[in-house]
């Protein structure tokens, strides 16, 4: 009775690990798709943020189909992208963040410009994306420890566009502090980042000055400690350009 | 061999007659004949399409969405009302967790309405017209409410008015319905709510007691509905077309003022036939007043009641006392104070000692604790509404004196005593001068009396485990004062959920007549409205009434409904359709009111800070128009997914 249970349970374990060997029919995709978003005034990548609030990457794969769902990948926080698993076809791509759109439609769904690139992607393939970005972060000097181990740094914000619908008003510059060089609006330690919200045109008057932001909440910690500054204004979705992070330490 | 011949013509007759039967409908499935040939019938139809309705009540929470159990992550706690444990910064909707099916269980309701509005005319005989009427005016009903559901997450979504019917092998191209307009959606919920309002009675002659809809009922859904499509055309700014030039997202601002318009209208409808709930109320007595408020929400007599949603034990039951009874009565599930309501969200109301800047008073002239015989004394003259929503550090619940102090302060109090930390300070409070307890088992501080007190109160602040009331508060509205402890357990609470009360139609009146005013549309409305409801809504609440009718705008009848209707989880959706939630969480950390009680002073004083937690809350304004399940997609190709996802 034993030897019976024991050869059909072999029976039944070679059934169903054999099942397990079919082989997917598709190769994984292999492909690669690299690139980056540049700031068109000053040729340098745009500063972003990682995760769900910074640039992405969006591809139409126009060869499956006319009209195809599409499909994102984020890019790097430098501005940079790179996929190394990339179905070869052709692609439509473009980028979205915090820059005037390179696909823009009209307040009656009338596309009016569209700078998206398409690809026949074999092997690989690079992109670079020019933008205007909204706005133009940059650091004046290097942050300075004061007495109080508290930090002050000094940027400058300025319109990165021209084009009349990008140009509301400024509504965040903040310094974000982090222990780590991802630092920025979805990574950072509230008790020594200072958050300035401005309401009507006060936030805008300060864009071409130089401004002086201090951390908050005293001495900061003995450790690696990165600044980061982003500013915003209404228009897209909200996202913040970025200056590079900096370590003061 | 006759025999044979005899055997084979019997089997020919038994095979003949057999033929008949096989094609019959399955006698173990209930056909259309037995549902609407009987009242009986129809009235298992609108359970079933009542209870799918999607309306945000007990069982709801953004995380778990609807008709779920387990609310531990309460929508107040979203919205700034208040912080929670299990609450660690601003969210959008979990569709693809848990159970919810937003997309699929919404458009379940809809075929259900669908195949009713087809399906009972053809048995429109057995009934009199008046009650055939009035059932179709029930499915448009819950259909508008459920295309209402969709639209206000979504934006534009599929109208589907007629049921699909897939024929096997046909193409199903024509079964992938794309995404109308958002405006398209919004008008076709006014109306269905248009041909509700005009079919059905002023009183639901099947159950008048608000668990099912009439003419009024659906009107005062319609000035909800037309209030949000309003604010979206006037303060939405994301925008998605598709490539028939339909816009999915937002709506054209020149459309605003006709929903205000709407908004406006449908509430008139109600005047006359709902009330302000006033039994236990008198002009003069803050008792009466708080509980009369209190007694709002318990009350099945009550004329404010216009549509609501009842609970029975064992069939349908939810556990609002189980999750947010504060810590000293809680059940033996072990959950509590679920929802800590904000000093943010305490200072919106009147009667408390302020600072010029509006922040609560504190600090005397010199900078030093102001300090209190007792925690309720700062509190002696609220706004009776308050002590009705919130539960006030030292106020009585249940007989009990609800005590919540964050620690004892051991340091000298001659000369006063200086704030525990800088002010705006996000540090932890320092160690020195200071007992605090970790949770509720506590040692007692001797004090300078030698009597002995507990470092912490018995509902908090427990700097460890978090099961108390971190914000200083915990919530008074909802909660069944008349509950046993060893009642308050999970899937045992059986109050009564009331979805929409006339303050709201009041409210939307108002606030639809403060819009129109500011888009100077005032040719058809009564520009006193905002002035006069505002005044009715505080005279009620025992607050102090707006002086003159400028000061009622747009801003003022926003506040009083957030004051007004708070834990009611319509604050997520106002945020939403005012489009102001990114404003009010940018990294956002909410603040708190920390009692402590001075050894040697022998008496109290408040600190307020930001949560101990230094929970950031910051809104994606990609949220106000929430991300299209990707199965939804996967299931019908054509429908386009919202911006930013």
């Amino acid at each position: 009775m034993k030897k019976i249970f024991y050869y059909s349970a072999l029976c039944l374990a070679i059934a169903i690990t054999s099942s397990c060997s079919k082989v997917d029919n598709y190769p994984a995709p292999s492909d690669t798709l690299t690139g980056s978003t540049i700031d068109e005034a000053t040729g340098k990548t745009l500063q972003t943020e990682v995760g769900g609030g910074g640039t992405r990457v969006k591809l139409l794969e126009t060869s499956y189909s006319a009209n195809p769902v599409p499909e994102y990948f984020q890019s790097k926080q430098d501005g940079t992208f790179n996929n190394t698993k990339v179905f070869a076809a052709t692609y439509k791509i473009s980028v979205e963040g915090p820059f005037v759109p390179l696909v823009q439609t009209d307040n009656t769904g009338n596309v009016v410009s569209d700078s998206s690139q398409t690809v026949v992607l074999k092997g690989s393939a690079t992109v670079n994306f020019k933008v205007q970005p909204f706005l133009r972060v940059e650091w004046v000097g290097s942050p300075v420890v004061n007495a109080d181990k508290s930090v002050t740094v000094q940027v400058k914000v300025t319109r990165g566009t021209n084009n009349p619908a990008y140009q509301s008003d400024v509504t965040n510059i903040n310094l974000y502090v982090s222990n780590t060089q991802y630092d920025g609006s979805n990574n950072y330690d509230p008790r020594y980042s200072t958050l300035v919200s401005y309401n009507g045109s006060t936030g805008t008057a300060l864009l071409g000055q130089t401004i002086s932001i201090t951390t908050t909440g005293g001495a900061l910690p003995d450790q690696d400690v990165y600044f980061r500054v982003g500013a915003r204004i209404n228009a897209g979705l909200n996202q913040y350009n970025y200056t590079t992070p900096v370590s003061a330490h | 061999m006759k025999k044979f011949k005899y055997i084979f013509l019997v089997l020919l007759v038994a095979g003949i007659s057999a033929c008949r039967k096989l094609n019959i409908p399955p006698k173990n499935i209930i056909q259309d004949p037995q549902v609407f040939t009987s009242t009986g019938g129809i009235q298992a139809y609108m359970a079933r399409i009542y209870s799918e309705l999607p309306i945000e009540d007990f069982r709801y929470s953004p995380d778990m969405g609807l008709n779920f159990f387990w609310i531990i992550k309460p929508t107040p706690a979203t919205t700034g009302e208040a912080l929670s444990r299990d609450q660690g910064g601003s969210t959008g909707e979990n569709f693809g967790g848990w159970h919810w099916d937003v997309w699929a269980g919404n458009y379940t309701t809809i075929h259900d309405c669908d195949y009713f509005i087809q399906t009972l005319p053809t048995y429109a005989s057995t009934y009199t017209p008046a009650q055939v009427n009035a059932w179709l005016g029930e499915a448009y009903f819950v259909r508008a409410m459920t295309y209402f559901a969709l639209v206000k997450r979504f934006g534009g979504v599929p109208i589907v008015n007629k049921v699909l019917n897939y024929t096997p092998g046909s193409d199903v191209a024509d079964l992938k319905v794309p995404r109308s307009s958002e405006q398209a959606v919004w008008d076709q919920i006014g109306s269905d709510l248009d041909f509700a309002i005009a079919n059905l009675p002023a009183v639901n002659s099947d159950y008048g007691d608000g668990t099912r809809a009439n003419k009024f009922v659906a009107a005062a859904f319609k000035s909800r509905a037309m209030l949000y499509a309003g604010s979206i055309a006037k303060y939405n700014t994301a925008t998605l077309f598709d490539a028939a030039k339909n816009q999915l997202c937002g709506i054209p601002s020149t459309a605003a003022a006709g929903y205000f318009q709407k908004a406006y209208d449908a509430a008139k409808l109600l005047d006359g036939q709902y009330s302000l709930y006033l039994s236990a109320w008198s002009p003069t007595d803050k008792a009466a007043q708080y509980q009369n408020f209190v007694n709002l929400f318990s009350d099945p007599a009550s004329k404010e009641n216009i549509f609501v949603r009842q609970y029975q034990y064992p069939n349908s039951v939810h556990g609002y006392d189980a999750y947010n009874v504060p810590r000293q009565l809680m059940g033996p599930n072990g959950y509590s104070s679920e929802v800590n309501p904000t000093l943010d969200f305490v200072e919106k109301f009147g009667g408390l000692p302020k600072n010029p800047d509006g922040t609560l008073k504190t600090l005397d002239a010199s900078g030093h604790y102001i300090l209190f015989n007792n925690t309720m004394d700062i509190f002696a003259n609220v706004e009776p509404r308050l002590r009705a929503s919130v539960i006030l550090p030292g106020d009585v619940f249940k007989g009990q004196n609800i005590e919540i102090r964050r620690g004892i302060y051991t340091g000298p109090s001659a000369g006063g005593i200086s704030p525990l930390l800088p002010a705006g300070s996000k540090s932890q409070y320092p160690s020195t001068n200071l007992v605090v307890s970790s949770n509720s088992g506590q040692t007692a501080y001797k004090l300078p009396d030698g009597t002995l007190m507990n470092p912490a109160g018995l509902s908090g602040v427990f700097t460890g485990d978090q099961t108390c009331a971190i914000s200083g508060f915990s919530v008074r509205k909802w909660l069944n004062p008349n509950l046993a402890t060893s009642q308050v357990l999970e899937n045992n609470e059986t109050q009564t959920w009331i979805e929409m009360r006339y303050a709201e139609v009041l409210l939307n009146k108002a606030e639809a007549a403060a819009e129109l005013a500011s888009l100077g549309q005032t040719g058809s409305i009564n520009t006193s409205d905002a002035f006069t409801i505002v005044n009715q809504i505080r005279s009620r609440a025992g607050a102090t009434l707006l002086a003159g009718a400028g000061d009622a705008k747009i801003d003022t009848v926003r506040a009083e409904r957030r004051k007004e209707l708070a834990f009611e989880n319509k604050t997520y959706w106002d945020l939403k359709r005012w489009r102001i939630f990114d404003k009010e969480q940018n990294g956002t950390i909410y603040r708190v009111l920390m009692p402590f009680y001075s050894a040697q002073a022998g008496k109290y004083f408040f600190d307020q800070r930001t949560d101990e937690r230094n929970n950031v809350y910051t809104y994606d304004t990609r949220w106000y128009y929430e991300q299209i399940p990707g199965g939804a997609i996967s299931k019908s190709s054509n429908l386009i997914q919202n911006p930013g996802y």
